[in-house]
């Protein structure tokens, strides 16, 4: 668990009256919810609660039927809220806002190296006439990037990512290299093995008790509950829980009835 | 007034063979997502083939239509045969797979001069006569290719949507694998489309040429709205094609004789097309995104 | 100089190879790094051509030659690059089906605005009065002479795709080729970024334009003919459109070809210069684009090697 009174300055994101329908159906209603009240919380459900596409709808690549979503950078009380439903996608990493994406996303043509310094490269060193400035990119990000290389065994990072949990890896160390203020990410240890899911953990922890909030949609229930400050429970849409995983967990009959037995 | 009746009956007699052109790669397009840059030499042959008919064999222009059309249809199945089910066979990207076309459309429209030869070509028609409607002169012959026109637009219309084997081919066109698993034999309906669209684009090539002048860059000409035709009509159907070809003529007339400058018209309305594309991918811009 | 031993059909024919180069290096940044198919490239190099020629034929200016010369052809270049801009804006978002449409309509919207404007470009029969910043003596060390500046021009288009390659810059063009969506999630204007693409490369298309408008001194819209485009992306194709070297490989290979060996060394009859050649040349082209396409997709060269590039740059 992390501190929770590392809170103060952490952002904040407010959804309000966020609906969402695919073809009349409903997906996504949700009258009011807060995100990055304490350092992690975790968001579970059933398939097909709506987790992902709630995820999708702060990043804006789903559109909202109607309702905002907002982001305080510096908690509710401070001010200056930024209205995320309005941006385009590649705005959101601009203000620290950053997903990690459920389905494998990779450059096919770029290798690890590159696809790292891509995301740490700041935008002024990408214009066309910065012809020169890899040398200066690569000076800024390597040690970062070698360190992430190492932590996670990635042995020959000038060859492109094969496997699937490789590219899932890439996805997430892509997402950290941004220096989100708020981590969104959805099933982040979704086919990774073991040992590296246990370091994605780690990573999680270390970027969250650095003021990062984070919220995480994961299947695996185990690394909600030891990773989590706060539960959110999610059905047909609805957030219809929230809690410490304790909480949570001791409303078992509501917990069984959605996911099943032996989940809690 | 007289603007509007000139542009009517202007719009519909010269550009009726656009709407018989965006038919067929309508159809193509649908079937197999595919910008088929070569569909603009269907076109061209379409006029070459009619007119080597009229001129060897004297035949009257009408009766030339027929085996035009059959030989442009066969030849769009040839391109199929040669280089479009390869390529898909080898599961070439769509961006290649337009690239493929507009190398195969630069490659038939050099070729066919060989075959044709190099200078300007014309059929063998009687000059016609003119007659008044709506107060413009119009010469019969244009006329009768207007009703030519709409009635292999209607059948072909008729055909796709009320027919059985029409039906098939809007399921092959929907979703392969549903249209295989419901019984149809994909390659069978795969290549009456294709034939189809050969003889639509084949036609209105016959009705350019007969209209003007024969030349290996007719169908090329024609490209460009023939394209943005079917992409503004969109996902609307064979019904839309027609509407939007339509207007695209009628528009065409009037931005004419407005600007006495048939050049002017063009530009004018690429850059409109292109602006409402434009438009209408901001409002569907949520598919591709993360 | 003595350069009676000089055919001026082999400067010609050196020009065309040096110019379709510099259109297929920048071509290459459009189709082989971003994904772009530009298929109105002779869109932007008409529109440098014309622009330069009307500024510098057309207007009085208070100053001569040089100054003019360069004035115009910077101009010339400016406004390709702008043209260029307007045509990111309305395709940068759309699909292949849409940049189709878009440079497509582009080209013909310049083709027969340089037919039309018959005040500015003569029309359809033409327009002189271009001449060379210089005179070295005789007609034919002046083209030589262009040819070498010309060859200046492309080698420094050369020098910049190849560095391109190795900057954060040419990662991102990759990277929004093979997964905009991606790249856009990673705080990638993507869509700007397509745009000063288009800015760039198309003002580089117009300056070759301009630099083949000196060469032929005489501008006519037939000079804006698919073949241009046509030629820029069988070379690209053929050498390895994700290569830096691909395009000239490509050229070499087809533009050298036919306008070196074909026109000044084989024996091909007399008759055949002014249509079967032209025309047996087009066709080969057309041909060249399916076949290499079909069975060797990434040309000569072969698929771009980032991870050979990256061990250059960074070792292990």
């Amino acid at each position: 668990m992390t501190d929770p009174t590392a809170t103060l300055t952490r952002p904040v994101i407010v959804v309000q009256n966020a609906v969402k329908s695919f073809s009349g159906r409903v997906v996504v209603d949700i009258a009011e919810l807060t995100l990055g009240d304490v350092p992690i919380e975790g968001l579970i459900g059933p398939n097909g609660a709506g987790k992902t596409t709630l995820m999708r709808m702060v990043m804006h690549s789903t559109g909202l039927d109607r309702g905002t979503i907002t982001l305080w950078p510096h908690g509710a009380v401070a001010g200056g809220g930024v209205v995320l439903s309005n941006l385009p996608s590649h705005r959101m990493a601009g203000h620290g806002v950053v997903k990690s994406n459920q389905v494998i996303m990779d450059f096919d043509k770029l290798t690890i190296w590159d696809s790292l310094l891509l995301a740490a490269a700041a935008s002024k060193s990408e214009r066309p006439h910065r012809i020169f400035d890899e040398p200066r990119v690569f000076a800024e990000a390597s040690d970062e990037v070698a360190r992430y290389l190492d932590e996670f065994g990635i042995r020959e990072p000038s060859t492109y990512a094969k496997s699937a949990g490789e590219k899932k890896l890439l996805d997430i160390l892509r997402c950290l290299l941004l220096k989100p203020k708020f981590l969104l990410l959805d099933e982040p240890t979704a086919g990774l093995p073991e040992e590296l899911t246990a370091k994605v953990i780690d990573e999680v922890r270390t970027v969250a008790s650095q003021g990062t909030a984070v919220v995480i949609v994961e299947h695996n229930l185990d690394v909600i509950w030891n990773l989590c400050d706060e539960v959110h429970f999610m059905a047909e849409g609805k957030v219809i829980m929230k809690g410490t995983p304790a909480e949570i967990r001791a409303h078992r009959t509501v917990v069984e009835k959605y996911l099943g037995e032996g989940h809690v | 007034m007289q603007l509007i009746g000139d542009s009517l009956v202007i719009g519909l007699t010269e550009h009726a063979p656009l709407v018989l052109a965006a038919i067929g790669f309508a159809l193509l397009y649908r079937l197999t997502g595919l910008m088929n840059v070569a569909y603009s030499e269907t076109v061209t042959l379409g006029a070459y083939f009619g007119m080597w008919v009229n001129t060897t064999f004297d035949l009257n222009f009408y009766a030339v239509l027929l085996p035009a059309g059959i030989m442009a249809g066969l030849v769009s199945v040839g391109t199929y045969f040669a280089v479009f089910r390869p390529a898909k066979r080898r599961n070439v990207g769509t961006l290649e797979l337009v690239i493929i076309s507009f190398g195969l459309s630069i490659f038939m429209r050099y070729g066919l001069q060989f075959v044709f030869g190099y200078p300007v070509r014309f059929y063998d028609v009687p000059p016609p006569d003119t007659l008044r409607v709506l107060g413009t002169g119009v010469s019969t012959f244009r006329l009768l290719a207007l009703v030519s026109v709409a009635v292999v637009s209607l059948a072909l219309y008729w055909f796709i949507q009320k027919s059985r084997l029409g039906l098939q081919i809007r399921a092959l066109a929907s979703d392969e694998g549903l249209a295989q698993a419901s019984g149809i034999r994909p390659l069978f309906v795969t290549v009456l489309i294709w034939f189809i669209a050969g003889v639509a684009g084949g036609l209105a090539g016959a009705f350019y040429g007969v209209g003007s002048s024969v030349v290996p860059f007719l169908g090329w000409r024609q490209f460009l709205f023939i394209l943005l035709v079917v992409l503004v009509a969109g996902k609307r159907g064979l019904g839309g094609v027609i509407v939007v070809g339509t207007a695209t003529g009628i528009a065409l007339a009037a931005l004419t004789l407005q600007t006495h400058q048939a050049y002017y018209a063009q530009v004018i309305l690429i850059a409109g097309f292109v602006l409402f594309l434009k438009w209408r991918s901001k409002r569907t811009a949520e598919a591709g995104k993360v | 100089m003595n350069l009676d031993w000089l055919d001026a059909f082999l400067i010609y024919g050196f020009f065309t190879i040096v110019v379709v180069s510099g259109l297929g290096l920048l071509l290459h940044l459009q189709l082989g790094l971003a994904r772009i198919a530009n298929f109105g490239v002779v869109g932007f190099f008409g529109i440098g051509m014309y622009s330069f020629g009307v500024l510098y034929v057309k207007v009085d200016w208070p100053f001569g030659d040089p100054w003019q010369f360069l004035v115009c052809i910077a101009a010339g270049t400016l406004a390709a690059g702008l043209s260029g801009v307007v045509v990111g804006w309305l395709v940068g978002d759309l699909n292949e089906d849409g940049v189709l449409v878009g440079t497509l309509g582009f080209a013909t919207a310049v083709f027969i605005l340089a037919t039309t404007e018959k005040e500015l470009t003569g029309g359809a029969q033409g327009m002189g009065g271009l001449q060379f910043p210089y005179d070295v003596g005789g007609v034919k060390a002046n083209e030589l002479l262009w040819l070498v500046i010309t060859a200046a021009v492309v080698g420094g288009i050369v020098f910049y795709v190849w560095r391109v390659h190795r900057s954060p810059y040419g990662r991102l063009l990759v990277a929004v080729g093979s997964n905009e969506p991606l790249a856009r999630s990673l705080g990638k204007p993507t869509f700007r970024t397509k745009l000063w693409l288009f800015a760039v490369t198309s003002a580089g298309m117009g300056l070759l334009g301009a630099m083949y408008g000196v060469m032929e001194r005489f501008l006519r819209p037939t000079n804006l003919g698919v073949d241009i485009t046509l030629a820029a992306m069988v070379a690209l194709v053929l050498g390895g459109s994700a290569r830096v070297w691909g395009a000239v490989v490509g050229v070499v290979l087809t533009v050298g070809f036919f306008d070196i060996i074909v026109q000044n060394y084989l024996p091909v009859p007399v008759e055949w210069y002014s249509q079967a050649l032209p025309v047996m040349r087009e066709a080969l082209f057309g041909a060249a684009l399916i076949l290499v396409l079909m069975f060797r997709p990434f040309g000569i060269l072969g698929d771009m090697r980032r991870d050979k590039l990256m061990r250059s740059l960074h070792g292990d």
